[in-house]
């Protein structure tokens, strides 16, 4: 057991040991979750943009509306630029300030109401020498009870620009363009439109937890959940998973095939059987992925009582995440380091490991059908498939719905068995395949090594 | 322990390829023992199974008085044909390492010993990958030993080290023995191989072919050659009975005899044309009678060895 140790020992040193996995420790999440840190990096350096739209109205009764809609929005903007200078990111308002919505319009009239080809042409070149945004032509029967006509089409306000179709000014002027139409409609059938607007206010459904106990017997209020918190604790904590997995298993690869590669392999079993050598690098492996776990749970920790979040911190989960955690890696570890014994360089093992990263990202291509019904049967298959089970479990008790804890102590079970039955299949591969020379063997050879030796 | 090292009609096959087979091998404790052998003869895979890396299909190999088990024997230092080295890892680092999987832990005084006499005590702290490849074998070499074996095993120790490197360990390896530690010295330097082994064991396609000391087996293989010296220097010789083949060697002739009988008769024949100052049988050497053995000849228009020709 000793040798064990000593090899473990090694395998720990070089994982963590190295500036590969500083820079894995900050990259790695930043790669994960680069779209949200750069959505809020951007929402920090924001700045108003100012628009100007040509309006070719045909109808002659939008265009002053929509003006002193757009001086109501550019108000908006503007007082909300302004509190987000002086209070910095956090402004404390309802709706902070965005710079996706940040966008001052002006609307100018074009000179002829109706448009020809040419001047379309004409207002085109504009927007691509960069003097104009955007122009808008409004049809003359907007206003028209669209029950009483044969072509609707006639009803189709068209927006102009260079931008893609998800520009913020043509959803703030489709939400404007509609709000004055329906209120026209409205108005011209008799019906008091502020009447309809309070009949139309929404009313709010919270989202609750269940009831407990706590742990004076006493019956605790349930908890309003919040939205986003349902959302990305669910994907950070299987993000966090999928990471772990990655950053412990990768390495075990690299240090395989150099270990084969030098000739390293022959000095160690002339010291150590494949049994001690292959139990010391799973060993090593995982204390390196509780290492990292370590890390960023208490990195997480810091960040969550800066912020004040603690009482949504997921300390309910640090067992299960540490259990499954454990289990992952070394199912992952054990294929990685028989796969990285049959080749001798890094790019033979891609195409071999490629399936294995398909399985092992399953998950999150379907994290968000998971995240919506946490107990659905997607969830449930996932559970007690092994490669998928350590992900697909963490991110379903991340959602805060009950999962039945059969279900859990099934999957840890079943992860048990299946990691044991794939540690032992990989140290009959290694056995033999960490000696081999030459050709890369293909599966049928490698199913023959795992169950034959 | 009389002997270090016994192995009993030991086959190893891969597949159809049989990689060793019943061989025998005996080898006294605190002997250099070299072996020797083509690439592909089963030389590495005999070396393996002595390490416990690989177990025999059948026979027995006993090592320092233990049968074949799954246990690696901590008694037993191996060096590799060069590599064998972690790259990103120090010397000290490295040997300590590989001292700790032998059992030895309390090595630092050893390892400091190994490179104060090897003249490596400034790499301590330096990284594998920036050593020269000599300074890069020496420490492969003190891996080896570091953890104080009964019997070490080395594959080309010598390979890519200047002369005066090469001497350094060639000293080091001969006190192992003087320390009563048993060397087994796998080379293709055949010169090396008959000044350091006192006994020197061939094995060629899975078969032992040689096993004895340097005279024992020159003495299987009788002389055939005569190198000769002449007064006036000349290329061309009329045809000589009994002679296979003439080449120059420095200032010298070497003639091939068919048989060493025929050196009379050379003899004869030469002093009749030429003045003849250096007349001389010479023993065959370990490199004559490993290319002897192991060198392809066309038979039937196909290639085979003397080994194969002869059977």
């Amino acid at each position: 057991m000793k040798k064990v140790w000593v090899i473990a020992a090694r395998e720990y040193r070089t994982m963590v040991a190295t500036k590969t996995f500083l820079i894995s420790l900050i990259m790695m999440p930043l790669l994960m979750m680069g779209s949200m840190v750069l959505m809020t990096l951007l929402k920090d350096i924001g700045e108003v943009k100012h628009r100007t739209i040509l309006v070719a109205d045909a109808s002659e009764k939008l265009l002053g509306l929509l003006q002193e809609k757009a001086t109501i929005h550019n108000q908006r903007i503007e007082a909300q630029a302004a509190a987000a200078k002086t209070d910095g990111a956090d402004s404390g308002s309802d709706s902070p300030f965005d710079s996706a919505n940040g966008e001052l319009y002006t609307l100018q009239a074009t000179p002829q109401s109706q448009l020809s080809d040419e001047q379309r042409l004409e207002i085109s070149d504009r927007i691509r020498d960069e003097n104009l945004y955007a122009f808008v032509e409004i049809p003359a029967q907007i206003l028209a009870d669209p029950a009483t006509m044969a072509n609707t089409t006639d009803l189709r306000v068209k927006f102009y620009s260079l931008d893609s179709s998800i520009a913020s000014a043509r959803q703030w002027l489709s939400q404007v363009i509609n709000e004055l139409v329906r209120e026209q409609r409205l108005q011209a059938k008799g019906i008091d439109f502020q009447l309809v607007q309070i009949a139309s206010q929404p009313v709010p459904v919270v989202n609750m937890g269940l009831v407990n106990r706590d742990v004076d017997g006493q019956v605790a209020q349930a908890q309003e959940k919040q939205g986003m918190t349902d959302i990305f604790l669910p994907l950070i904590m299987m993000m966090f998973m999928f990471m772990v997995i990655f950053m412990s298993s990768q390495p075990m690869l690299e240090s395989v095939i150099e270990e084969k590669s030098q000739r390293i392999a022959e000095v160690l079993l002339g010291s150590a059987n494949p049994f001690q050598l292959m139990a010391g690098k799973l060993l090593g492996t995982v204390g390196g992925s509780l290492t990292i776990f370590a890390i960023y749970i208490i990195g997480g920790w810091f960040v969550a009582q800066d912020r004040g979040w603690l009482d949504q911190f997921p300390f309910h989960l640090v067992p299960w995440f540490i259990a499954f955690q454990v289990l992952g890696v070394l199912f992952y570890a054990a294929i990685f380091l028989a796969v990285g014994a049959s080749v001798s360089q890094l790019k033979e093992a891609q195409s071999l490991l490629l399936p294995v990263w398909m399985v092992l990202m399953l998950p999150l291509f379907v994290w968000l059908l998971i995240v919506r019904d946490p107990n659905g049967p997607l969830a449930f298959g996932l559970t007690f498939f092994p490669p998928s089970t350590s992900t697909t479990i963490i991110l379903r008790l991340a959602t805060g719905q009950t999962i039945p804890l059969a279900e859990i102590l099934i999957g840890l079970v079943l992860m048990i068995v299946a990691t044991t039955i794939v540690v032992a299949l990989a140290g009959r591969i290694f056995r033999v395949g960490i000696l081999w020379q030459g050709k890369v063997p293909k599966l049928s050879e490698l199913a023959r090594w795992a169950f034959f030796g | 322990m009389e002997n270090a090292i016994v192995l009993r009609s030991v086959t190893k096959s891969f597949g159809a390829h049989r990689a060793v087979d019943q061989l025998d091998l005996t080898v006294p404790s605190g002997s250099i023992y070299g072996f020797i052998g083509p690439n592909g003869s089963g030389k590495t895979t005999t070396l393996r199974m002595i390490l416990r890396i690989f177990q025999p299909d059948s026979g027995s190999v006993e090592v320092l008085g233990n049968l074949q088990g799954t246990t690696a024997d901590d008694r037993l230092g191996y060096l590799p044909e060069e590599r064998g080295l972690y790259k990103r890892m120090k010397v000290r680092e490295l040997l300590t390492y590989y001292a700790r999987l032998k059992g030895f832990h309390q090595c630092r005084e050893a390892i400091d010993g190994w490179l104060e006499r090897l003249g490596g005590t400034t790499w301590v702290n330096k990284r594998i990958d920036s050593l020269s490849k000599g300074m890069a074998q020496k420490i492969q070499f003190i891996a080896a030993v570091v953890s104080r074996p009964q019997l070490v095993i080395l594959d080309e120790p010598f390979s890519g080290l200047d002369p005066v490197n090469m001497e350094t360990l060639k000293d080091a390896v001969l006190s192992l023995r003087q320390n009563g530690t048993t060397v087994i010295f796998s080379t293709h330097d055949m010169e090396m191989a008959e000044r350091m082994c006192d006994t020197i064991f061939m094995i060629f396609k899975g078969k032992k072919v040689l096993d004895g000391s340097l005279d024992e087996i020159q003495a299987r293989y009788p002389a055939n050659r005569i190198r000769v010296r002449f007064e006036n220097h000349t290329e061309e010789f009329p045809q000589l009975p009994g002679i296979r083949d003439i080449q120059r060697v420095g200032r010298y002739f070497e003639f091939q005899c068919l048989e060493i009988a025929h050196s009379q008769s050379l003899l004869k024949s030469l002093l009749e044309q030429r003045i003849v100052t250096d007349f001389r049988i010479v023993k065959p050497s370990l490199h004559d009678i490993f290319v002897q053995i192991a060198r392809p000849e066309m038979v039937n228009g196909e290639l085979l060895t003397t080994n194969e020709v002869s059977t």
